[in-house]
C-alpha cells in the first residue's frame, strides 16, 4: 500500500524512520532514539544486541548473528565472517587473514566475492562483498522495523576514520540496496563520545579526549579535541595486530596445549576442533571480564574427547600481557602523535567489545595522570556499555537530523562549513595565586578550540573589591619534568649538557606536571568600584576570522567595558 | 541562556596610575590559527552550522 508508493529518491523527512546503525567486521548494532531523547540499543529476535556480522546458508536459509557464527563450526564454507573492510576495496588490498575458517573472500572483477550455496540445488553463487553487505543490513533493518513497529527506511551508520571514499560509497550502495538512505556516514570514536555527551548535556566543557576503540579483529584510536560539544579529530592510529581475536588466540593456545598434555592430539589442527576451540575461547574471555575466574569446557573437542578446564583472571592477565602491551603502546602512540603529552588528556572512553577487559582499564588507569577519567565498566560505575557506543551515537546523530531535507545534511557536512580555524594558543586572564607576587595564567578558550568561539567566566575579585585589572593573554602550557631528589652521592664534574638524557640509566624518580606559560599579551579591562565580594564575567568572542571581543563587567551589572582586537 | 565557568582564583587589583579611553587597552592580535575539520556531528555542530548559514552571532542566537 502506501510503503508501495516510496518515493524513489529516500522518503521525505517527514515521514522516514531513522535508525543507527554500528556496523563493524565482528558485529553490528542497531539503536533508536526514545521519544525522551535516550538512545537504546534494540535487541535482534534471537535478544542479542550485539549481532555477529555473519551470515551462513544451510538448504538455501538464511541465517544471521548468533546463529550464523554457530554455523562457522560445521558448515565453515557457506558462512561468509568478517568481511566489511573488503567493502570498496579490490582483492589485491583486503586482508583476508580472518576468513581462513569461513567463506574464502577471492577476486571478482574490481571487488571481492564469495563462493557459497546460498541456494537450494548444488550449484554455489558467486556473491559480491556488496551483495553480503545488502544481505547484512536487511536483516539489521527488519529486526529494527519488526522492534519498532513501522519500517525503517534511513540510517546514519559509523564508520573507520580510516575509511576510504570508496569504502564509504560502496558502504551507502550496499545499504542503498537493502531499502535503507544512508543520511550521514559518522566517525566511529565521534559516535562514541556523543553517546557520552549525551548524556551530560547540561554541561557541555572543553575537553581533550582520547577514544580507544578495541573490537574483534582491529584497535582504532583517536585523539579528538572536544570543545563545547564541537568535536576535531587531531590525531588517529590503526592496528590490526592487537584486537580481541589475539585475545582469543592467547586462550586457545593455553587451552589447546593443556589438552595435548593429555591426549595426542592438536585441535588447532582439525578444522572443526579449532572452530570450536576458538568459539569456546571467545566465550571464557569475556567470562574473565565480570569473573576473577572461568571455566572452558567443550563437547568433544577432538578425537571424541570431551574437554574441560577453568583458568582464572591472573594467569589470563600474565598470558595474554603481550597484547594488552600492544594496546598501551598503541594508545601512548597516538597521544604522541597528537603532539600531546598524557597529561594533556581530560578523558579516555574505552569503547569497543574488548573493551570490556578490565585488565585493559587499570592499565589505562597507570599510563593516564589520576587526573585522567577512564571510562570503562571497571573503573566508572556510570560508563556506557563500550559495546553498545557507537550504535547509540549514531542513533543520537540520526534523531538529530532525521528531519532535514537531505541537501540540508549534504550542505552542512561541506567542507566550506566544516572546514574552519582552530586556535593555537589558549586564551585567558592573568589571575593572582595567594603563593605567587606574579599574575597566574588562567585558560577561558582552549587551544584547538573552533572558531566562531564564546566563553563566558566567572571571576572573583580581589577579597575587599574596589578596581580591578582584567588582563587579557595568549598562553601555552610544557610539560616540567623535575626529579625527585635521590640521595647525593659522588659529584659529577662532566658538564656536557648533550648527555643529560643518556644519563638515566638507573632511572630516577620522575615528577611531570602542566606548566602554563604566560603568552602574549591582547588586552588589559578595568573594571571599577567592584563590591566587596563582588565577581567579575569575562566574555571573550573570537570571530571566524580571529577578531576579538572582549567584555567585562562585574556580575549583576548592566554595560560594562567592551572592546574589540582586530583579526591578525 | 549562554553558560558560564566559575574561576576561584582573584583578579589583580588596577595598578596605581593605570588609564585608558573607555577602560579598555588593545595589545595585540590573536596568533596564527591551525585550519582544521569539525565534524559535522552532534547538536552543537548543528548549532554551528546554523549560525553560519543565517550568519548569525551568538547573543543573536541566546535570543
Ligand atoms: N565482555 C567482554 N569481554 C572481553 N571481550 C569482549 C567482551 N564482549 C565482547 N568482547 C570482544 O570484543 C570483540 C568485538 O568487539 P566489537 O563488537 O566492538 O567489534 P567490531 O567493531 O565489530 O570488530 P572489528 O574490530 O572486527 O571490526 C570480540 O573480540 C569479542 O570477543
Ligand atoms: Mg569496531
Amino acid at each position: 500500500m502506501s510503503a508501495e508508493e516510496a518515493v524513489t529518491n529516500g522518503s521525505a523527512p517527514a515521514e522516514r524512520t531513522t535508525i543507527g546503525i554500528s556496523f563493524g567486521n565482528s558485529n553490528s548494532s542497531i539503536a533508536y532514539t526514545t521519544a525522551e531523547d535516550k538512545a537504546e540499543v534494540i535487541a535482534n529476535e534471537d535478544g542479542d544486541r550485539q549481532i555477529p556480522s555473519i551470515l551462513s546458508y544451510v538448504d538455501g536459509d538464511e541465517y544471521n548473528g548468533q546463529q550464523a557464527k554457530q554455523q562457522l563450526v560445521r558448515n565453515s564454507k557457506n558462512t561468509v565472517a568478517y568481511f566489511r573492510d573488503f567493502l570498496g576495496q579490490d582483492f589485491k588490498s583486503i586482508d583476508p587473514t580472518h576468513c581462513h575458517a569461513s567463506a574464502h573472500p577471492q577476486a571478482h572483477d574490481s571487488t571481492v566475492a564469495f563462493t557459497i550455496q546460498d541456494k537450494e540445488g548444488d550449484s554455489p553463487s558467486t556473491v559480491t562483498v556488496g551483495e553480503i553487505a545488502t544481505r547484512q543490513f536487511k536483516r539489521l533493518a527488519r529486526s529494527a522495523s519488526d522492534f519498532l513497529g513501522k519500517k525503517v527506511d534511513s540510517a546514519v551508520v559509523t564508520i573507520p576514520t580510516n575509511f576510504s571514499d570508496a569504502q564509504k560509497a560502496a558502504l551507502i550502495a550496499s545499504a542503498a540496496d537493502a531499502g535503507l538512505e544512508v543520511l550521514q556516514l559518522i566517525p566511529e570514536p565521534i559516535a562514541a563520545i556523543l553517546a557520552y555527551d549525551a548524556k551530560l548535556e547540561s554541561k557541555v566543557s572543553d575537553k581533550m579526549v582520547v577514544v580507544a576503540d578495541l573490537g574483534g579483529t582491529r584497535s582504532d584510536v583517536a585523539v579528538v579535541a572536544s570543545r563545547g560539544g564541537m568535536y576535531t579529530i587531531l590525531a588517529t592510529a590503526h592496528d590490526y595486530e592487537y584486537a580481541g581475536v589475539h585475545l582469543d588466540k592467547v586462550l586457545q593456545d593455553h587451552f589447546a596445549k593443556e589438552f595435548i598434555k593429555w591426549n595426542t592430539t592438536d585441535p588447532r589442527e582439525n578444522p572443526r576442533s579449532l572452530a570450536k576451540l576458538k568459539l569456546e575461547a571467545e566465550a571464557t574471555k569475556k567470562a574473565l571480564s565480570i569473573g576473577t575466574n572461568a571455566n572452558f569446557s567443550v563437547e568433544s573437542l577432538a578425537e571424541g574427547i570431551d574437554f574441560a578446564s577453568t583458568i582464572n583472571r591472573l594467569r589470563y592477565e600474565t598470558i595474554a600481557r603481550k597484547v594488552f602491551d600492544g594496546f598501551n603502546r598503541l594508545i601512548e602512540g597516538v597521544v604522541k602523535k597528537a603532539g600531546l603529552d598524557v597529561l594533556d588528556i581530560d578523558e579516555v572512553i574505552l569503547s569497543g567489545g574488548t573493551s570490556h577487559t578490565p585488565k585493559i582499564a587499570s592499565n589505562m588507569a597507570s599510563i593516564f595522570p589520576p587526573s585522567t577519567t577512564i571510562l570503562a565498566p571497571s573503573t566508572t560505575p556510570t560508563a556506557i556499555n563500550p559495546s553498545e557506543l557507537q550504535a547509540r551515537g549514531a542513533a543520537l546523530q540520526a534523531s538529530l537530523i532525521q528531519e532535514y531535507e537531505k541537501e540540508d545534511i549534504e550542505q552542512s557536512t561541506h567542507p566550506a562549513v566544516t572546514t574552519v580555524k582552530h586556535l593555537t594558543n589558549a586564551v585567558g586572564v592573568l589571575t593572582i595565586s595567594s603563593d605567587e607576587e606574579q599574575g597566574v595564567f588562567t585558560p577561558i578558550i582552549a587551544a584547538e578550540t573552533p572558531v566562531p568561539a564564546r566563553r563566558i567566566v566567572h571571576i572573583n575579585a580581589p577579597k575587599e573589591g574596589g578596581d580591578v585589572l582584567v588582563k587579557v593573554v595568549e598562553g601555552g602550557s610544557h610539560i616540567k619534568v623535575s626529579q625527585i631528589p635521590k640521595p647525593p652521592k659522588e659529584a659529577n664534574d662532566d658538564e656536557d649538557d648533550s648527555s643529560e638524557e643518556e644519563e638515566s640509566d638507573d632511572e630516577p624518580e620522575e615528577h611531570r606536571e602542566k606548566i602554563w606559560k604566560v603568552g602574549k599579551p591582547l588586552a588589559e579591562a578595568a573594571v571599577k568600584g567592584v563590591k566587596k565580594g563582588g565577581k567579575v564575567e569575562v566574555t571573550i568572542n573570537v570571530a571566524g576570522d580571529l577578531g576579538v571581543t572582549i567584555t567585562v563587567r562585574e556580575v549583576g551589572e548592566k554595560g560594562g567595558v567592551r572592546g574589540s582586537l582586530p583579526a591578525p | 541562556m549562554a553558560t558560564y565557568t566559575e574561576v576561584s582564583l582573584p583578579l589583580p587589583v588596577l595598578p596605581e596610575g593605570w588609564s585608558a579611553e573607555k577602560d579598555f587597552k588593545a595589545l595585540g592580535s590573536l596568533s596564527a590559527a591551525t585550519q582544521r575539520s569539525i565534524e559535522p556531528v552532534g547538536p552543537h555542530f548543528l548549532a554551528h552550522a546554523r549560525r553560519a548559514r543565517h550568519k548569525r552571532t551568538f547573543s543573536e542566537d541566546d535570543r
